[in-house]
Parts: structure tokens; sequence; C-alpha cells
């Protein structure tokens, strides 16, 4: 069967590909770019974890065969963290990755990437949507965790970060309770009594709250709080 | 799984796009591909050849022109969507744009790709069977246009032929006094209908009910046009009673089959009261009381 040759710029890098008729765009993504950000779910497009940025829209990219992406422009969650928007918020990271982070969106962490991508699509067409737009704008991924609230808080901190609001305090308490899990490890705060650190929060990390002055504008001690009071 | 092998072509124009389907073997049109791609991964569809219609840009618009609504097989679930023209004047369109599967299908699949695979549990026959619109196909013998309500013979059958494409569908423009609606019953978001039902509403000078369609979705073995119920409406001043006897005359003529989301009756009962509501929506849309 005869093999097209297809060009894919893929977050900001354009790379040339054989690729047969029958090789669907996610297949492309994780084994021929060795992107496995983008994650295979369901097999049938219900599950939207596979969901990547083509063209300035959010689409299932394993609803599409790879020779028809190309010539596209095409984000994965790997390019988040190099969007013109990261390091916006107190982290290098794309605001929609901190709000994750910060605002515990993911628990298994399988859906995650689709959830990201979903919600750039979404910032991008409405910097500053309602709950019930956010719900909306990821009604095409699913949580098998049910995590759903703590998505939608994640959305709502990267909004906040994008519009220039302070966002709410992450109920994950970093470096201020950091004590040393039973392992040696750093606990990651959550209670879960995993030692995974956190870059930004990390032991070796420089004290987030103190190099991000815009965490608490006022100096004041309440300023953080009031801030945080968006809806 | 993979799809199996098959030949990919792209054609740029609608006559090249015709001109492939007279002459493969079998072809299969790819225009969104929300529906075909997974029913060939799982090799439900096994064509050979593929003619994938979306480097054919002509095809991409949604306009008003020569006295009808035109939506050209290129225009995806999203456009109408956003389309201001549509959310002016086309109320049963903009009600089922943002009720068709989910944002990330919406961006992909297309109007034209819904009508063509026929599945009557698909919202956007329904839309055009109350608007009475039209299929306008090309195949190797021309153009012909063949009206929705013959349109439709089985579960994702039609009166396309092989080699024929859907280039557009058109709908006529509504009068001044016009309205219509969409109303749709689904377990849970982006899920295909259980129930659904379209209504369009033309009034005359005295607001009475000049002229009216009903149509409706998953109850038969295609999307129908119910116009036992539009009997019930036509020469009446809108009221309540007389929506109510248009949905029970709906409800009469639908044949829903009792499956894992509710039993028969129970869709009879909500094509009842969907026809209903869309009614009343379609009325005030028309500027009726």
């Amino acid at each position: 069967m005869t093999e097209k040759t297809i060009t894919l710029t893929i977050n900001g890098s354009e790379r040339e590909l054989d690729v047969e008729p029958r090789l669907l765009l996610v297949h492309a993504i994780r084994e021929d770019l060795d992107l496995t950000g983008t994650h295979i779910g369901c097999d049938t497009g219900n599950c939207g974890a596979c969901t990547v940025y083509m063209d300035g829209q959010a689409i299932k990219s394993c609803l599409l065969f790879a020779a028809q992406a190309d010539g596209s422009e095409i984000t994965t969650v790997e390019g988040m963290a190099d969007h013109a928007d990261a390091g916006r918020g107190k982290s290098d990271l794309h605001p929609i990755q901190e709000g994750f982070r910060e605002m515990h969106g993911l628990q298994c962490g399988y859906c995650t990437p689709g959830m990201i991508m979903a919600s750039k699509a979404l910032l991008d067409a409405n910097s500053d949507p309602s709950e019930g737009e956010i719900r909306e704008g990821i009604s095409g991924n699913l949580c098998r965790c049910t995590g759903y609230q703590n998505i939608v808080k994640s959305v709502q901190y990267a909004a906040d970060v994008l519009n220039d609001r302070e966002p709410p305090e992450s109920p994950v308490e970093h470096e201020e309770s950091a004590t040393a899990a039973a392992d040696g490890g750093t606990d990651c705060g959550s209670g879960c009594g995993c030692d995974a650190g956190f870059e930004a929060g990390g032991p070796d990390a420089p004290p987030a709250a103190l190099d991000a002055p815009s965490r608490d504008p006022d100096g004041a001690r309440d300023g953080g709080a009031e801030g945080g009071e968006r809806r | 799984m993979k799809a199996a092998h098959f030949e990919h072509h792209e054609p740029t124009t609608v006559d090249e796009a015709v001109s492939l389907l007279d002459s493969l073997d079998e072809p299969t049109i790819l225009a969104g591909g929300q529906s075909l791609v997974p029913m060939m991964r799982f090799r439900l569809a096994q064509p050979a050849t593929v003619v994938d219609l979306n480097r054919v840009e002509s095809l991409d618009y949604l306009e008003e022109s020569d006295g009808s609504l035109r939506i050209g097989a290129l225009a995806r679930h999203v456009d109408v969507e956003h389309s201001e023209l549509i959310a002016d004047r086309y109320g049963a369109f903009a009600d089922a744009a943002p009720l068709v599967a989910d944002p990330q299908i919406r961006n992909r699949g297309t109007v034209v790709g819904s009508v063509a695979q026929s599945d009557p549990k698909g919202d956007w026959a329904t839309v055009v069977l109350a608007h009475e619109g039209e299929v306008v196909a090309r195949g190797p013998d021309g153009e012909r246009t063949i009206p929705a309500d013959d349109f439709f013979l089985l579960p994702y059958d039609n009166l396309l032929d092989e080699s024929e494409l859907i280039t557009e569908l058109r709908v006529p423009v509504p009068g001044e006094r016009e309205g219509s609606a969409y109303h749709k019953l689904k377990r849970k978001v982006g899920d295909y209908a259980m129930v659904g039902a379209g209504a369009r509403v033309a009034l005359d000078d005295d607001g009475a009910i000049a002229d009216a369609t009903v149509a409706l979705t998953a109850v038969d073995i295609t999307n129908v046009s119910v116009p036992e119920a539009a009997d019930e409406l036509v020469g009446e001043t809108p009221s309540g009673d007389v929506f109510k006897r248009a949905g029970e005359a709906a409800a009469e003529a639908s044949n829903p089959e009792s499956d894992e989301h509710g039993g028969a009756a129970y869709k009879r009962n909500m094509v009842r009261v969907l026809t209903q509501r869309a009614l009343v929506d379609a009325v005030e849309r028309a500027g009726g009381d």
C-alpha cells in the first residue's frame, strides 16, 4: 500500500513522516513522533484522552487519519510549557498545567493531557468562561476518576492567571508543610503518603511564594485570600 | 484495531471528486470522518478506496443565496453553532448544533456528513426535514435535487448513488413570521438522541398557523416528518390545546422501539412532550404569542 509523505508542524518543529493512509493521527503522534503525552483511552472517539490542538481547534486525534493532518500545525501537551502563556503563573508551566497541579486537577492523570488541550481550546476562544462554559468545554473528555470538580477549579485557576487575577490558594500545601517522609523523600502535601516532590515546591527549588510577588500583591496578610474570592 | 488498508484520494475540486467516485471501485466518501473513521478502525467499514473531500475548499460554506440557506459539504457543526445568520433566523439549527456530540467532534464533523450517514438517531436530518429542505447531489450525470422527505430510506441508507456526493443542503429562507425549534432528549452530554423533535411554524397576518412541519429523531427507521402532527396545526390559532393535539398526533405516528435507554411507551410519551415544547419555541420565534 502506498505510503504518503506528510509534514506536520508539531509543538513548533516541522516533522516529515511517511505514513500509511490508515495510520491514525494519534498513532503518528505517539509512535512515530514519540510524543506519548497524548493518550489513547477508549478507541472510539468518546473519551477525549487523545485531544490535541490542531490549527486553532481541539480535535480528537483518534478520529483523523494522519494523512489528513498533512500541512497542519499541532500542539500536544508536551508543547504547553513552551507556549507564550507559559510562566505567567508562579511556575514555568502553562497556567492550565499549573492549575491542574495546584488545584488537584488530576487523580490518576490519564485524562489530563486531553483535558488540558480541551481547556486550552476553550480558554483561547473564551479566556474567562463561567463554570457552565467550562463544563461544556470539557464535555468531550471523560475522567473516570470522576474528578470533575477539581478539573473545573483547575481551569478556573488558569482563567484567573490569564486574566491577571490572583488565583486561589492551592489546597495542596507545598513547602509550608514539607516534612520529610518516612523514606526520606518529600511529602507532597496532599496527605497521600507519597514522596513525589514538586519542582516548584521541592526542597531544592527556590521558595515559590517569595519570588512571585503577584501571589500577594498588597503584601497584606489577607491580600491573597481576598484575591481568591472569585465566584 | 487499525483500519484495513485503503487508498486515500484527496481531490481538490468537486469535478475531480465526482470523477474519482465514478472510476474507483466501491469508493467511500470521507468528510468530517467522526463516524466513518471509528467505523473503519473497527472494520465495520472496509472501503478499498476513500475519497476525502477535506481539500475541496469550494464545499466549505454556509450562506444564504437565491432564496435558500445553503450548507456546503464541508460546513462543520461548529460553523452552524457559531453562525449569526443561523442564530437569527434558523432556530432549529441553532438549537441542534450545540447538542451534537461534543466540542471536539463538532469541530470536525459536518452537517452534510450527518445527513449522508442517515443514522436515524442523528439530529440534522430531522432539522432539515422540519425546514422542508433539499439534498443536492452531484454525480457523473450532473446535479439532482432530492427533497429531504424522500431522501431517507433505511438506517444508514438513502437515495444517494455510489458515484454521487452531496454537495450541499438547501433550506428555504424563512418568512418574516416563521420560526423553528429542536428539542432533544439524551442520556448524557454528547450522546445521540433517545428522542428528538423539530418543529417549524409560519403564522399568517392574523396570527393563525399558515404552515407547519414536525419531524422526529430516533423513533422510526429513519428520521421522519409527521404530517399527522402538522394537520393538527394548520389553520389553528396557536394555543396549548393545539400543541397538545399535535404532540399526541406525533406520538401516535411515531414507531419507537424499546432499548436499554427506555421503553417504547416512554419514548412515545417523550415524543408528545418534546413536540409540544418545540412548537412553543417555534411559535414564539415566529412572533406569535
